[in-house]
């Protein structure tokens, strides 16, 4: 590839009102050039194909975690799976347990782990959304996370609040009465986590935090900020700002 | 199955549950990675998710999906993962097959990810030409066959393969 010189200030200026003023088909058009796993569902960049239909592709990971570690794409470019339409989704979720069998009989896994990420914060690093399959074994240590015991208060206050958007989303009227009252300040106290085996000790928890935007490179993702444990949130989440990762 | 389930018993004991119909349940659970973290399971107890029958692995796909938007935005949250632990040494810790929606922050500092392990390209034809393999010859999913079997009243005997291998899977701690 030729080595392109910096751009100038007024470029970059220039080149940000152009991208502002895109639509939202035209902003998805030129994700999708930029995303290498459309150029990899194209052909134009091979791939160790696995599985193949209209709507999927299946390849291996050439950064696997481990040997077999298998990835699920549908062929049209979505970001997240909020984005996903359901009858492509229901087929990838199909899919998914057949390789998940695939990889317990091909492969002797003794386990697999099935994995999306959502979102910078989540880890997701490609602009197209993937179904990680993983094939495991014991010991292996692979994606080792810590359950502990959520408080009772912290969790019907988490409980209210997701339960009452998803009423909202599906059409129910119904309303759960949070538990505590909303003052945003006092939250942060609230949210605690008590860890199973020790004595109760609160422990403050990096609550989910709203950022107004995510067009952050995933090279900066990296950088610490500090927390502010917001349990509730005040404003509402752009799925757009989460999806348009590379924007 | 005799074996306590944890999710069975939030279903007995109303804990936690945001919703339910006749074949599936949505919880927050009380026992998680981070406060807020969902997980949606058949309301019907299967170990794996081979075990599932493909409609209803499809159904909780999709509600997952919904309640997932819930969970951006009722915690603003900035990310989430969506995680099926499918055997004992995936970290499965309930014998209840689940997909579970963990809310993400940027700074939470988990360890949802992996080293990558660079292959060598030899080494990744020889893993796809023998999964292409595979592939060809797994067999009918086990779960339909089962559903077709009872349906018409007529067991088939399982395979003594199948049987070992879904034993050293469902073993639980």
């Amino acid at each position: 590839m030729p080595e392109q010189a910096p751009l100038t200030a007024e470029q970059k200026k220039v080149l940000q009102e152009k991208l502002q003023n895109l639509s939202p088909e035209e902003l998805k058009q030129l994700q999708q050039q930029q995303c290498i796993f459309c150029q990899i569902v194209s052909g134009k960049i091979p791939s160790k194909k696995i599985y193949e239909d209209e709507q999927a592709l299946v390849i291996l990971d050439i950064n696997p975690a481990v040997k077999g570690h298998l990835l699920l794409l549908p062929k049209e470019h979505y970001a997240i799976m909020p984005q996903v339409p359901e009858a492509i989704l229901s087929h990838l979720f199909t899919v998914s347990k057949r390789l998940s069998q695939l990889l317990l009989r091909g492969l002797k896994a003794s386990g697999t782990t099935i994995f999306i990420a959502n979102g910078l914060a989540a880890g997701q690093r490609a602009q197209h959304l993937l179904v990680h399959i993983i094939p495991r074994k014991e010991a292996d240590h692979l994606l080792e996370v810590e359950e502990k015991v959520v408080d009772e208060e912290t969790r019907t206050t988490f409980q209210a609040s997701i339960e009452n958007r998803f009423n909202e989303l599906i059409g129910l009227k119904k309303q759960v009465v949070p538990v505590a009252e909303k003052k945003p300040e006092s939250k942060m106290g609230k949210s605690k986590v008590v860890a199973a085996e020790d004595s109760p000790r609160p422990k403050p928890v990096p609550a989910p935090v709203k950022v107004p935007s995510l067009s952050k490179t995933p090279a900066s993702s990296g950088k610490k900020k500090s927390a502010v444990p917001k349990p509730i949130a005040q404003e509402k989440v752009s799925l757009d700002d989460i999806a348009s990762l590379f924007k | 199955m005799t074996m306590k389930c944890d999710y069975c018993e939030l279903i007995e004991e109303n804990r936690g549950l945001i919703y339910q119909d006749d074949t599936i349940v949505i919880a927050v659970k009380d026992i998680a990675v981070v406060p807020g973290q969902v997980t949606v399971f058949p309301k019907k107890h299967y170990t794996i998710i081979e075990q599932i029958p493909d409609a209803i692995v499809v159904q909780c796909a999709l509600m997952a999906n919904k309640v997932g938007v819930a969970v951006f935005e009722a915690l603003g949250c900035q990310g989430t993962n969506v995680i099926i632990k499918n055997g004992l040494s995936a970290g499965q810790t309930v014998p209840h097959c689940a997909l579970e929606i963990i809310p993400r922050a940027e700074n939470d500092n988990l360890p949802l990810r992996w080293e990558p392990q660079p292959v060598p390209e030899d080494e990744l034809e020889v893993t796809a030409s023998l999964l292409r393999e595979e592939l060809a010859n797994l067999p009918p999913d086990s779960a339909k066959e089962k559903e077709l079997t009872k349906n018409k009243e007529k067991p088939i005997p399982e395979k003594p393969a199948d049987n070992y291998l879904l034993k050293s899977i469902r073993r639980m701690p």
